[in-house]
């Protein structure tokens, strides 16, 4: 599977690849010396080639100097020089690694986090070796993921039934119904093709090998597309041209015209994403999946929001949300793309929903800009695209403010859902929505919870998408979506100020996914991870399921607004919000690809799948999209400040991130050891 | 003989350890670890570990004293420690982390004062029991040191 060049002193005999998973390759990173010490050795104990360092830079730079050269990372969480998770956003966004996370804290909050940020497990000290004997399936997951639907064909592949991948290594997500899977499929399909169409580049950048086009024509895969949002928000999206597009990504055989097409697509999405505004409140709610509140909601603003949302974006946005939309990791980008980019920039935390808020009805869901191609696709088409303009319309702001407001989603749209699902995955949106105004939908209670739902949805939804997207991919953009739903959770109505709070807090926008501009929900703050808060691990889980959720009418309650799973199943999403709530709950039950998520999220029946690569969003871009933290505060802005600004690089990023990075306890000082002599130790 | 027997007390001394309650199970996955590729694995993770822990223990002091009801400070430099104590087995040490983290989330300094000191007793006595238990496995011979000691 993997090709590995040689690699030195790999404890078992074997040639490393050929044996896989015997050699397979992995970086520990710890602080603590007894801690690497013994992971050390247990990772050799299970046959694998080890590399440990106890600084998050040293690691960062090794994997930098040659992503090859790993097959997977294992972090803890808190380190002194670098907190765990802007590390495991940043491998995610820029190596595309598997992360695994290690820690003695396994308080469901940290782990939510860890899964909204990316991480394709969280383990927690002492690490047994059994645990550690099942790693290597992050590594196959990913890749399968990674490759499958990269083209059309595969995307029919992908679609199948409950990938395998899906109930791969995690197999808990129960959302593989055929249902769901056939449904995203078809939409990928749809979207795919519409895309080939359209698209008449001929570079391929990813088919199965990302650096060897084979074919003629550029498939825009989850990962190509979230390279090129990485890109454009990296660039700023008005200033993103695509010749520095092209450069930024990097992608062998990839043109400049076709990043072009691409380019117009994506902003083409953006803009109907923004349109949608009004849809919010569905969406939010699906994300948010818990609180009915947001349900209802959030089911009307997908409805909106579909129809809004050009079918691309909705696609893409749904395939969010639902992470496991058929577009495995399709859905995964858009979700981190928010494509809707600026307007939806939901995830920028700023979930601001500054000025989608103020319609306040309407929520917005931001469909992550992302969507841009594929993903927008997605979306457009599963949404009742009529339904959705007008609801998803948002006036005043032209981003996609996620569509937080639950008040049209309520209607069930069951295509909304989708939509809007996907959009909740632009946290953006959701993020800004729950800074924003939040209230604006009174009914949207729960923002935080949606949050919550979304980010356990972002990772969870890996569950529910699974059936479509292999878990690994859609996890990240669930995770995404999930976390990134603050935006919904912005939705402050009363009791949305949770999810916003969950938003703000989370909201990464790490990606430079200009949070639309009201910086509603942090849609684009894909990349940034929404932290939502644990609160709502429920509702992650429902996000991700929220795929699976489909169209579960019941539970209208607009609190679910934010219900993740409600956002991301969007498409599943029945018209009312009830269905977000199913969404949730089936999250909750299914354990979203979290593979371990057992372990995880506990709680949350979802186990965000620690794949949650929400990380890898390209969100990573906006220094430190923490925006969120702040309950909506004008994340937006400083989103989109940090998005454009100097967070450019990813060392700036990283500096941003590691400088903003709030919850980190200083561990700072090292006193030195004057309590005991080094002689008095033994 | 003379081996055997000194394996024989060492193997009693561990068990004793592990009755009263200053190591657990993790401890024997250490051990475990151990094979003739790292015949002295375990002594020399419990080397590390006392070198580490005497730092954190001083770092957490000095923080208890520089940065006064700075509960999340302390918290996290306890975390560390427990990170480590819970890697090696130090059960009794690893309780004290968790109380100490229990008083830090209540914000009671006395308490959180309390925990550190018993914490520094239960870093004394372990490893001094640790130091007398490898130096009767070391005496017990290379043959004796190199394999798991008989629990």
């Amino acid at each position: 599977m993997m090709r590995q060049e040689e690699r030195k002193g790999v404890t078992a005999a074997a040639a490393g690849r050929d044996q896989f998973p015997v050699g397979m390759r992995v970086l520990a990173v710890d602080d603590d010396p007894v801690c690497l010490k013994v992971l050390e050795t247990l990772l050799r104990r299970c046959q694998y080639h080890v590399t440990t360092t106890n600084q998050a830079v040293i690691a960062l730079r090794m994997l930098r100097e040659n992503r090859d050269m790993f097959d997977l990372v294992i972090s803890d969480v808190h380190m002194p020089d670098m907190d765990g998770f802007k590390l495991l956003e940043l491998v995610g966004l820029e190596m595309d690694l598997p992360v695994i996370m290690l820690s003695v804290n396994g308080e469901t909050k940290t782990v939510m986090k860890g899964i909204t940020h990316g991480a394709c497990d969280y383990l927690l000290k002492p690490v047994r070796i059994e645990e550690l004997r099942n790693i290597w399936q992050h590594v196959v997951r990913r890749k399968f993921s990674t490759r499958e639907c990269v083209n059309l064909d595969t995307y029919e592949e992908c679609n199948k039934p409950p990938s395998a991948d899906s109930d791969y290594v995690y197999g808990q997500v129960s959302c593989g119904s055929p249902d769901q899977n056939g449904r995203p499929s078809k939409k990928r399909k749809e979207y795919h093709s519409e895309e080939e169409d359209e698209d008449d580049d001929s570079n391929v950048p990813d088919n199965d090998d990302p650096s060897a086009p084979k074919r003629p024509r550029v498939v825009w895969s989850v990962e190509l597309h979230r390279k090129f949002v990485a890109a454009v928000n990296h660039l700023g999206i008005d200033k993103a041209v695509p010749k520095r597009i092209l450069e930024l990504m990097n992608v062998e055989k990839l043109t400049r015209e076709n990043v072009a097409s691409h380019l117009q697509k994506y902003r083409l999405y953006l803009r109907r994403l923004s349109a949608v505004a009004s849809q919010q409140a569905g969406i939010v709610a699906a994300l948010g999946g818990r609180d009915p509140f947001l349900r209802m909601d959030a089911f009307e603003g997908l409805q909106g929001y579909q129809a809004f949302t050009s079918p691309a974006a909705l696609s893409s946005f749904s395939a969010h949300g639902l992470l496991g939309s058929p577009r495995n990791n399709q859905a995964a980008v858009v979700i981190q793309g928010m494509p809707a980019s600026r307007s939806i920039h939901t995830g920028s935390g700023s979930c601001t929903a500054n000025n989608s808020i103020g319609d306040a009805n309407k929520y917005h869901l931001s469909l992550p800009g992302n969507q841009h191609g594929n993903l927008a696709q997605g979306l457009g088409t599963s949404l009742g695209q009529a339904q959705l303009q007008h609801k998803w319309m948002n006036e005043d702001s032209g981003d996609l403010s996620t569509i937080l407001s639950g008040n049209s989603l309520a209607n069930g749209m069951p295509r909304t859902l989708q939509s809007v699902t996907s959009s909740p995955l632009l946290p953006q949106d959701l993020v800004e929505c729950t800074q924003a105004k939040v209230a604006i939908l009174p009914s949207i209670r729960a923002p935080s919870a949606s949050l919550e739902l979304l980010e356990g949805a972002v990772g969870a939804s890996s569950g529910p998408l699974e059936s479509h997207v292999s878990q690994q991919s859609a996890l990240p953009l669930s995770g995404f979506s999930a976390s990134r739903l603050p935006v919904h959770g912005s939705f402050n109505n009363s009791g949305a100020t949770r999810l916003g709070d969950a938003f703000s807090a989370s909201f990464r926008p790490t990606n430079g996914l200009t949070v639309a501009r009201g910086a509603k929900v942090g849609a684009g703050s894909f990349g940034g991870m929404i932290d939502l808060t644990p609160d709502t691990e429920q509702k992650y889980w429902s996000f991700g399921s929220g795929n699976s959720l489909r169209q579960k009418a019941h539970e209208s309650s607009a609190d679910s607004l934010l219900d993740p799973k409600l956002a991301w199943s969007s498409s599943q999403l029945p018209s009312n919000v009830g269905a977000h709530q199913s969404i949730s709950q089936r999250a909750n039950n299914s354990s979203i690809n979290i593979g371990h998520g057992a372990r995880m999220f506990g709680q949350t029946s979802v186990s965000a799948s620690p794949a949650v690569p929400q990380t890898k969003m390209d969100f990573l871009f906006s220094g430190d999209t923490s925006a969120p933290r702040n309950a909506s505060e004008s994340s937006i802005p400083r989103l989109q400040t940090e998005l454009s600004s100097s967070t450019c690089s990813f060392d700036g990023l990283l500096s941003s991130m590691i400088k903003v990075e709030k919850d980190d306890v200083a561990f700072g000082d090292d006193l030195g050891c004057d309590f005991y002599s080094l002689g008095a130790c033994i | 003989m003379d081996y055997s027997n000194l394996r024989r007390q060492a193997a009693s001394m561990k068990k004793g350890l592990f009755d009263q309650g200053l190591l657990d199970e993790q401890f024997r996955q250490v051990e475990d670890l151990q094979d003739e590729a790292s015949p002295n694995f375990v002594e020399e993770v419990v080397v590390v570990f006392f070198k580490d822990s005497c730092r954190l223990i001083s770092n957490l002091e000095q923080a208890l004293e520089k940065y006064p009801r700075d509960f999340n400070r302390w918290d996290a430099y306890m975390q560390q420690l427990k990170g480590s104590c819970s890697s090696i087995g130090a059960s009794r040490m690893k309780n004290e982390c968790m109380l100490f983290r229990d008083n830090c989330g209540k914000g009671n300094v006395e308490g959180c004062m309390g925990c550190l000191q018993k914490l520094k007793r239960e870093h004394a006595i372990l490893r001094q029991k640790l130091e007398s238990y490898f130096q009767l496995l070391r005496q017990a011979g290379p043959a004796g040191a190199a394999t798991r000691p008989v629990m």
